[in-house]
């Protein structure tokens, strides 16, 4: 059978779960017995899910394939350098990685749907979270089906507000409304950077290109089967290094990278399977899908841009770890990982391997939707977040603890999980551009290290919560497992966290990695002996961190620093998050809004103090003029007539002699 | 039936017009006629859109940028023709549009005003068909005629139905327009004068005014772009709007932002920039100077502000200073983009104006620190407050979106890096709109009297209709930008 029917419907993967959001969204609270709408959700998502992975098998069996739809949004007319006018497409783009991010987003969210039916049954609002889960989905797969920079961004908005909405979902906490501006407003800051950097590849190509340049066509990836940009275009150009420094902002503002990153670890203000499906598939993905996307339809990178990239995604993977390794809440370890995560997967397109970046996102996709279910598992049942309060979980909690192992394990890169096979192949694939750049050693070097660091906070985590005895805190309620919708989406997301990255190599699937001519990619990773020894190194390192996990936090054990150790100063810092998001509380809250309110003085006593001054001039000039006001409507007709007649002398007399003083008319 | 054969604009504005005097002279069946007016005039504005002979493959004879185009001679002096000239563009057609779904809007949302029911409804008629009037004459006595009517019902509305301080912020709105209308008026006159035209239609001033050369243009430019300019409102001008507003009734509000704003936009539109577009290359500076100045001061003074009115009003400043910005710089997609931005603010700003409305009848303040968690009390006040913000700052999907989204790219087009100033403008307006919403609407309840119910029926249905457009047509801006296109933009400029 033939798949590549199904491109043109395309449109309808965002579009079923669209249909859920206003179904939910209108009839919603009389869906009781559909868990208020959440057995739609389900549903339609799981429809999104069969269509989603039937396109992206069909991609894999007509490889290279780029089918692009696309409908007229707005069309301007001509103006300026748009010599064919500016038209604003919407349209839906079939390629090779589209096709990937299909499945991850597809699959994770109809698991995180289903998972939700059970996670969020004794919730209030059910309506709402499920039409704003639906419509994260939605926002998702349209950035990913995008086919165009204005329709990326259109959906990337989105994105950001349905997580603003879902992050804030238990809105009468205040540090949930809290977290919720903070993370609409910090990803703001990216998103104006990436409206600037749209702005400047538009300008740039306006007229580049088949059919009257870039703008008439809509700013289309791709025109036929080829990127209407080709790879490499951007050359060393200036402009094009801003334009792709903004990107990276954008980027960095959605995929929390440094120093965009303060709002993620607060993001967990949300619902355990809200914060499973941001780390995962939606939002934080989208940044890392627009890197590679620039790489393969925007031109290409600068090398300046290249550079930033890596020392962005490098250090952040180290920044992000060691505040990992000193945190006690099982869901912001969590969430500083995949902050870390990211940094590998930025790390790998600033190399020059946006495949391999997207390899790692696809990977990581499913053991962080993992860790994070078997966590919300967790919190479930003995509703509390605190390690140093959990313990002995395993005995009570058989499946889950296997499922946090599975995590965990491919987190820490252990062969053959799936984490191994990609995050190796991104510090290859780094290592291998080490000899032209050398400049990207002590980036290598941080990624390498968080390898160790990795390992020994995950299984901190693990042992913490599952090892030993029993609980620490005896006052918690008792641990059982959790019901079979909660259990299914975690063996299937483990199953997934096993195989994953073999997938790979499988030559249909492969395929996706090696369909975009001009790229470089190491994908299926090749294993040569470089390889093998850079493995070796790193399995030893992660071992390392997870024997030291288990001496430190092992059966029950609590590690204390010794008193007056120079050591609690560190672990004081980085508790406090290197003091960067007290810097942003201070400038934002303290500094714009102490400026904000000068200018209020300013507008309310200097320019409208100005006003009023004038008018008391004004007001006793007018006493002197008080006399002509006499009250009858005769009089003062007499003066509008006066007036006119005044204002036609001025013109027909004055204004002439006026002109020929000029030279005008 | 054809009915580009019609004579529609002169009908409309008879209906309007005895529509209003019905109004007023009918008691307490006002506003049954006011809305019976509003419908009739929401159809009249469908026939024009059938009639519309800017569509491709119809034209106009007389006059081919207006796609209706009436002209009846009306004072006849030797040395002047003075004509009864009315038509519309692809411009003034929106703006109609946003005319006719206002009032109705308007209308529906003060159902039950209980002062003087029968005046305040034929106030809000009058401020109607005076914008309306401004919007389709083409000829300048006819023109500031209009301009002059619609100064008039919004002073009695400040000062009429206004709060406490409204005697003072009603004096300073019609102090502050009518300077500004003079030096307009004065700028008008003398284009007709110093370009020789044989009459005061906007057709014969066009054409004559191409020969325009030296200092007189420049003058004449700036002084209408200070008479405009005022409505807009710009930076140092601005400051009766926020007391405007603050006193204003609900209902005032959201004629003076939705409405009477765009007046000023569209009166240097179709006054300054199509008629001296190469004096606009020549003063431009001036203009994005001032653009600048309104989009920054707008977006900052909106942070500090308390009351909620207050600040949706410096956010209008905002707005209007990225449609000043997109106007001046005289390229078809900038100004495409300022008449969408100005049909969305119209919209959103309205829908906000209200939802503050309701809100200060509800909570019995506009403060903005002392009430919180409404959303647990008043959901559907709560949901609408977050839509108009979410417009406001530009989300997609909302009307104010695609506009921005073009105006923003024709900034950079024409000015590269200056852009940032409004882009940081949005960040900043991000930061107001979303900071009032964590504390009015999230968090726990505060401030919340036991009394307080959610929505009334009208007000909500009047808020409705309006957020319904902001999702319609940010979701479908083609509707809009296929009409604004239609007018021979480029022609202008060609």
């Amino acid at each position: 059978m033939d798949l590549s029917i199904l491109f043109g419907w395309a449109f309808l993967v965002p579009l079923l779960p669209a249909l859920a959001f206003v179904i939910i969204g209108i009839w919603g609270q009389r869906l009781g017995r559909l868990e208020h709408g959440g057995w739609i959700a389900v549903l339609l998502s799981g429809a999104a899910m069969v269509l989603g992975v039937l396109i992206a098998v069909g991609e894999m069996l007509s490889p290279n394939s780029y089918t692009d739809v696309s409908y007229t949004w707005f069309h301007v007319s001509a103006s300026g350098p748009f010599a064919n006018g500016v038209s604003f497409v919407v349209g839906t783009l079939v390629d090779p990685i589209s096709a990937l991010m299909l499945i991850v987003v597809t699959v994770v969210g109809f698991l995180v749907m289903l998972y939700s039916v059970g996670y969020m049954h004794h919730d209030e609002g059910l309506p709402r979270y499920y039409a704003l889960l639906s419509l994260f989905l939605t926002a998702m797969l349209g950035v990913v089906l995008a086919d165009n920079l204005l329709e990326f961004f259109l959906f990337w908005e989105l994105v950001g507000v349905c997580s603003y909405f879902l992050i804030g979902f238990y809105w009468r906490k205040p540090s949930a409304s809290s977290a919720a501006k903070e993370a609409f407003l910090v990803t703001r800051i990216g998103d104006v950077m990436f409206l600037l950097g749209i702005f400047i590849y538009f300008s740039v190509y306006a007229m580049t290109g088949p059919n009257g340049g870039w703008a008439a066509n809509g700013f289309l990836f791709v025109h036929g089967s080829t990127s209407f940009i080709p790879i490499g275009a951007s050359g060393n150009s200036t402009l094009l290094t801003v334009a792709g420094l903004m990107l990276l902002g954008g980027a960095a503002g959605k995929s929390a990278q440094f120093p965009l990153d303060v709002w993620l670890p607060d993001a967990m203000e949300g619902p355990t399977t809200v914060s499973a499906l941001i780390h995962a598939a939606t939002m934080v993905a989208a940044g890392v899908y627009l890197l590679v996307v620039g790489s393969i339809f925007l031109g290409g990178y600068t090398s300046i841009v290249l550079f930033a990239i890596v020392a962005v995604g490098g250090f952040t993977t180290f920044y992000a770890a060691t505040m990992a390794v000193v945190n006690t809440d099982i869901k912001r370890v969590i969430a500083y990982s995949t902050i870390s995560q990211l940094g590998y997967m930025v790390l790998a397109v600033g190399a020059g391997f946006a495949l391999v970046g997207l390899y790692h996102l696809f990977t990581h996709a499913f053991f962080k939707a993992l860790l994070f279910l078997a966590a919300g598992a967790i919190i479930h049942t003995i509703v509390t977040q605190d390690l140093f309060r959990m313990g002995g979980l395993a005995k009570k909690m058989r499946y889950t603890s296997i499922a946090f192992l599975i995590g965990a394990l491919a987190l820490s890169g252990i062969p053959p999980f799936a984490g191994f096979w990609s995050k190796d192949d991104v510090l290859a694939s780094v290592y291998s551009q080490l000899g032209a750049h050398p400049e990207y050693w002590p980036f290598f070097i941080l990624a390498f290290v968080t390898v160790f660091l990795t390992a020994y906070y995950i299984f901190r985590v693990y042992f913490l919560a599952f090892s030993g005895e029993r609980t620490r805190d005896a006052s918690l309620p008792e641990a059982h497992e959790v019901p079979w919708v909660m259990l299914v989406p975690m063996m299937v997301l483990a199953g997934f966290a096993v195989v994953a990255g073999l997938f790979v190599f499988v030559p249909s699937f492969g395929s996706l990695f090696t369909g975009v001519p001009g790229l470089a990619t190491n994908v299926p990773p090749s294993y040569g002996p470089t390889d093998l020894v850079l493995s070796a190194i790193s399995v030893t390192l992660a071992g390392a961190g997870i024997v030291l996990a288990w001496v430190l936090w092992g059966n029950g054990r609590v590690y204390e620093l010794p008193a007056g150790s120079p050591a609690h100063s560190i672990r004081n810092l980085l508790l406090a998050r290197y003091h960067v998001k007290a810097a942003y509380d201070w400038v934002g809250m303290v500094g714009m809004y102490t400026v904000a309110r000068a200018a209020d003085f300013f507008d309310r006593f200097v320019i409208d103090g100005a006003v009023k001054g004038f008018e008391r001039s004004f007001r006793s000039m007018s006493d002197s003029m008080r006399r002509i006001q006499t009250g009858l409507v005769s009089d003062y007709a007499a003066y509008v007539v006066a007036g006119i007649i005044a204002v036609f002398v001025l013109l027909l007399f004055v204004a002439p002699y006026l002109a020929s003083v000029f030279g005008g008319g | 039936m054809d009915f580009s054969t019609l004579p529609i604009i002169p009908i409309t504005l008879g209906t309007l017009a005895v529509g209003t005097v019905l109004t007023f002279a009918s008691g307490r069946w006002a506003r049954w006629v006011a809305l019976a007016t509003s419908v009739v005039f929401l159809l009249e504005i469908g026939l024009m859109f059938l009639g519309y002979t800017g569509w491709p493959g119809r034209s106009s004879t007389l006059v081919p940028q207006f796609g209706e185009y009436q002209s009846y001679p009306w004072i006849s002096l030797s040395w002047l023709q003075i004509n009864f000239t009315v038509g519309i563009d692809g411009i003034s057609l929106i703006l109609i549009l946003l005319t006719g779904f206002l009032q109705i809007a308007t209308v529906v949302y003060t159902w039950n005003e209980t002062k003087r029911p029968a005046a305040w409804f034929g106030l809000v008629l009058m401020t109607c068909l005076g914008s309306f009037g401004v919007f389709v004459s083409l000829d300048i006595l006819l023109f500031f005629l209009f301009w002059e009517a619609v100064l008039v019902p919004m002073f009695f509305i400040i000062g009429y139905w206004g709060g406490p301080n409204r005697r003072y912020a009603a004096l300073k709105f019609f102090v502050y327009t009518h300077v500004a209308s003079i030096v307009m008026l004065i700028g008008l006159l003398a284009l007709v004068f110093y370009s020789g035209a044989s009459s005061f239609d906007f057709s014969s001033i066009y054409s004559a005014a191409r020969g325009l050369t030296g200092i007189v243009p420049v003058v004449l430019f700036l002084s209408l772009f200070f008479g405009f300019g005022v409505k807009f409102p710009i930076v140092p001008f601005h400051t009766w709007l926020p007391d405007a507003h603050v006193e204003a009734p609900t209902g005032g509000s959201v004629l003076l932002a939705g409405l009477l704003l765009k007046l000023g936009g569209y009166g240097l539109i179709r006054w300054a920039v199509i008629i001296l577009p190469t004096t606009l290359t020549q003063v431009d500076p001036i203009l994005f100077f001032v653009a600048f100045l309104s989009i920054v001061w707008g977006a900052v003074l909106s942070l500090s502000q308390r009351d909620l009115k207050r600040m949706i009003a410096y956010s209008s400043i905002n707005h209007m200073g990225i449609v000043l910005l997109a106007i001046s710089l005289n390229s078809a997609l900038g100004l495409t983009a300022a008449v969408l931005l100005m049909f969305a603010h119209g919209v959103v700003s309205a829908l906000l104006f209200m939802g503050a409305g309701t809100f200060h009848h509800t909570y019995g303040t506009r403060d903005i620190p002392s009430v919180g968690g409404i959303n647990s009390r008043t959901p559907i006040l709560a949901s609408l407050i977050m839509i108009g913000s979410l417009a406001s700052l530009g989300l997609p999907a909302l009307i104010s979106f695609p506009a921005e989204f073009a105006a923003l790219l024709a900034t950079w087009d024409g000015l590269t890096y200056l852009v940032l100033i409004p882009l940081i403008g949005l960040v900043v307006t991000a930061a107001f709109y979303i900071w009032m919403m964590q504390r009015v609407l999230f968090g726990p309840p505060k401030g919340i009297p036991s009394d307080a119910h959610d929505v009334p029926p009208a007000e909500g249905l009047g808020m409705g209709m309006l957020a319904a457009l902001a999702v319609i047509f940010g979701v479908l801006p083609f509707l809009l930008v296929n009409v604004i296109t239609m007018s021979p933009i480029t022609g202008w400029h060609g």
